[in-house]
């Protein structure tokens, strides 16, 4: 049997490494334009500010494609072709045959209106890829990463120029200074991720975000003025309400971004506003997609073609609300990486995801998430508390018809997999308030959350 | 205000003196120096005499208790956010202080004679010596019998052996304030962890075998003159290798080269054993499921070594021999996935398991 998986990421190595545990035959290959090493692109700012080392990031032990005998193609796949069974490379590299084949490419940057790409302006990017973490370490602190790999080009004699895999030069050296001044655009995570590793070389940057109020779509107006807070608090412009029309600079690089509300500074700009599943490679192939891109799948996550599989970023999965679009989290894809493993192998099996969580850091802020919140359900009914003094927190409980359905948290650390049974068991908010305790995952010595008798809600 | 994450961001990778560059290795080669000449030379004992301290152990007991103030600072300022990191370094720094210097330089002044309270067999392996005992006053004969084969032991079984190794040890101590610089050097490799356990286990079982030699010699040496003698040379000896060669020369003095828990890690017979008990006891460090984005903070910032993320992305709570408990791997993950704890209630542990929530 020969198994492909094209995308070196966490689906791609989930799966290859549940496909080994059931199939000690079977050849496996993966094929990947970007890396030879397996890492974690959540990671990417730990890198940028020099907090990790390129090795740091990588989950497993280099010796496991050795280990598990899975072969690497270090190549940019270009089409499948589904009759013939056969995977098409960039720059007239052989093909890659395959029995069953399961595509993993994750997502790309979101092309942004307002920039035309690397070759106009020196200094802009996206945080995104290894590529990208290369090209941000550079611009600001003027060197490659500490251990960075050989620079890629060396892995890719036939990339093409299209890729976003290809090494950029920065305006950092054209320029012959670190910049002095720095702009991200886009107000969701990798936003305020590269803004830290902009306060961490240094620089104050602005936060140019077109929205009333930083993620939206996770936190509402009162939470997010809190990170807002924590953004200038630590030098940061924070600017709401700008739509991002444009940049100017010269051949050293960028110089100015304009926005609907006038121009400010920036010599470096990193471009954060989402990402698309990474499938247009597959326009010839036949292979369905929805019109966003994602990759129509079963509930086994097989796609429309015969033996071919697709998770992680890339795939169209239906989510617990009935929607079918791409989940883009980290442990989702893990997940998605091993039920396809297990289809491919022939397990009658199916990818159900159930209520949604999540957790991140905002600066110094801890957030968790669990449940449907912002989601503007019928009827639903909110109660906030603040906690002042030692901790600072805040506790947000979303209800529907007397249930709780969702849970938003600042300040502490939660365990949200109690969280996430209380919503599924349909629990009150009474009952929640008083088992709350037993979600705490704050570390020791931390004094607990006391929610006095006048903010509890009235029966 | 308090907030239990780690604030900011760190730039040990681009600092070269964090990452075996020249002053690197200038500063180990310094420290090797240092250790040979307090070992196996007089130069430090007409420095001490001069600054009024009776002997060189005074003025290293001094060089220590400073070296481990300023590492505290250092070290505050990185992590000092976290309420554990606070109090474990106020406790570290007065238990230097108070017991690691202050005391054992008092007590002869009053008569008694030069005690460490901070110490306990086999990590001081000449504390259950025979003739030590008899010559310590009963109340610290008892102390020492009794701190380190009744308390030291229950102690780990509830609260893992970070109360000592993190809380009250002084090479610990060390390792964690001067040597924090370097935590990231330790290497998280199974290579690495096979070598662990080899040696610190063998050197284990050096400390057990060498303590039943020397009793042996002790209790008996009216009989055998041949055998009293080779208890006293295996003495001599593990005080050599394993003393100042391995926990002083080496532990130490590669600590900008390899990381500073080098000697606690493979070498230390204390942590070595507290380790088994730990592995038996009620201490764990709990991880959330499929949270866990395996950036890979825990296991570069681990000080011992172990893969921590190897844990948390396969949804394991765990509990190593070698963990300290020092609570970095929790400090540092920007997914708060990591919890340090000591459980004592396993009927909760099964309810969140289980299916029902009615109960808890």
């Amino acid at each position: 049997m020969r198994y492909v998986i094209i995308g070196n990421g966490v689906a791609g190595m989930e799966a290859a490494v549940a496909l080994r545990r059931r199939d000690e035959a079977g050849s496996i290959t993966l094929i990947s334009e970007e890396s030879d090493h397996f890492f974690s692109r959540t990671a990417l700012m730990y890198v940028v500010c020099g907090q990790l080392a390129h090795k740091d990031i990588e989950p497993l032990e280099r010796d496991v494609y050795d280990r598990l005998r899975l072969q690497r193609v270090r190549a940019r796949a270009t089409a499948v072709d589904v009759e013939r069974k056969a995977i098409t490379l960039a720059g007239g590299l052989p093909e890659v045959p395959y029995d069953k084949l399961l595509i993993c490419t994750g997502s790309r940057p979101r092309p942004a209106p307002f920039w035309d790409g690397y070759e106009t302006l020196k200094g802009i990017g996206h945080l995104v890829t290894l590529q990208d973490l290369d090209w941000l370490h550079r611009e600001l602190h003027g060197a490659a990463p500490f251990d960075a790999p050989e620079r890629p080009t060396a892995h890719l004699p036939h990339s093409t120029s299209d890729s976003p895999y290809q090494p950029r030069s920065t305006a950092t050296e054209a320029r012959g200074r670190p910049p002095q001044s720095g702009t991200v655009i886009g107000g969701g995570l990798i936003g305020i991720e590269s803004i830290e590793v902009m306060l961490a070389a240094g620089l104050k940057p602005s936060f140019l975000i077109r929205e009333e109020w930083f993620w939206p779509i996770a936190l509402d107006k009162t939470e997010s003025a809190w990170v807002a807070e924590a953004l200038r608090h630590h030098g940061v412009d924070v600017r709401l309400g700008h739509n991002v029309q444009g940049f100017e600079g010269d051949t050293h690089g960028v110089r100015t971004v304009h926005t609907d509300q006038g121009s400010l500074p920036a010599e470096v700009a990193v471009v954060a506003i989402g990402v698309v599943p990474q499938t247009g490679w597959l326009a010839g192939s036949a292979i369905e997609r929805q019109h966003a891109g994602g990759i129509l799948v079963d509930p086994s996550l097989r796609t429309s073609a015969p033996d071919v599989w697709a998770a992680g970023d890339c795939a169209a999965v239906r989510w617990a609300d009935g929607s079918v679009r791409p989940e883009q989290l980290w442990y989702t894809g893990r997940d998605q990486g091993r039920i396809a493993a297990a289809s491919m192998v022939g397990d009658d099996t199916t990818y159900r995801r159930g209520t949604l969580y999540n957790s991140a850091k905002l600066m110094d802020i801890e957030y968790t998430t669990a449940g449907l919140v912002n989601a503007g359900l019928e009827g639903e009914e909110e109660w906030f508390f603040e906690e002042t003094g030692r901790v600072r927190s805040t506790t947000r409980l979303v209800t529907q018809g007397g249930a709780v359905v969702g849970f938003n948290a600042l300040g502490r650390r939660w365990d949200h997999s109690l969280i996430v049974r209380w919503i599924e068991e349909r629990r009150s908010l009474p009952w929640v308030l008083d088992h709350l305790h037993h979600a705490r995952f704050d570390t020791e010595f931390v004094p607990p959350l006391v929610i006095p008798a006048s903010a509890r809600p009235t029966p | 205000m308090d907030l239990q994450a780690q604030q900011g961001l760190m730039s040990t990778y681009r600092e070269a003196w964090r990452n075996r560059g020249v002053v690197g290795w200038v500063a180990s080669a310094a420290l090797v120096t240092f250790y040979c000449l307090l070992y196996w030379t007089d130069l430090f004992d007409g420095v001490s005499v001069a600054v009024g301290l009776r002997n060189k152990w005074y003025l290293y007991g001094l060089i220590y208790s400073i070296g481990m103030s300023a590492g505290a600072v250092y070290y505050l300022r990185r992590h000092g956010n976290s309420r554990y990191n606070q109090l474990r370094m106020a406790v570290n720094v007065s238990v230097q202080i108070a017991l690691g210097w202050t005391l054992p330089f008092v007590m002869p002044l009053i008569g008694q004679p030069e005690f460490y309270f901070g110490y306990f067999w086999p990590l001081k392996y000449d504390y259950l010596y025979p003739h030590t005992l008899q010559s310590l006053p009963v109340y610290l004969a008892v102390y020492t019998v009794v701190g380190s084969l009744v308390v030291a032991p229950a102690a780990t079984i509830f609260f893992g052996k970070r109360w000592y190794c993190s809380w009250v040890c002084g090479c610990g101590a060390l390792a964690n304030t001067f040597g924090d610089p370097w935590r990231h050097l330790t290497s998280p490799s199974t290579k690495a962890w096979r070598f662990e356990k080899i040696a610190i286990h063998s050197v284990m079982a050096l400390a057990f075998l060498s303590l039943a030699v020397v009793v042996a010699g002790q209790l008996l040496n009216f009989k055998s003159d041949a055998f009293y003698q080779f208890s006293e040379s295996v003495k001599s000896w593990y005080g050599f290798g394993i003393s100042a060669v391995l926990a002083g020369v080496v532990g130490t003095g590669l600590y900008p080269l390899l990381g500073p828990r080098l000697w606690c890690r493979n070498f230390c017979p204390m942590a070595a054993m507290l380790g088994v008990i730990q592995k038996a006891g009620r201490f764990r460090i709990r991880v959330k499921p499929d949270m866990c984005i395996s950036c890979g903070n825990c296991t570069t910032y681990c000080e011992m070594g172990i893969d921590v993320r190897s844990y948390a992305q396969s949804n394991q709570s765990f509990t190593r021999a070698a963990c300290v408990g020092c609570g970095m791997c929790a400090h540092v993950c920007p997914r708060g996935v990591l919890r340090l704890e000591n459980h004592f209630d396993d009927a909760a542990d099964k309810q969140r398991q289980g299916l029902s929530a009615v109960d808890y």
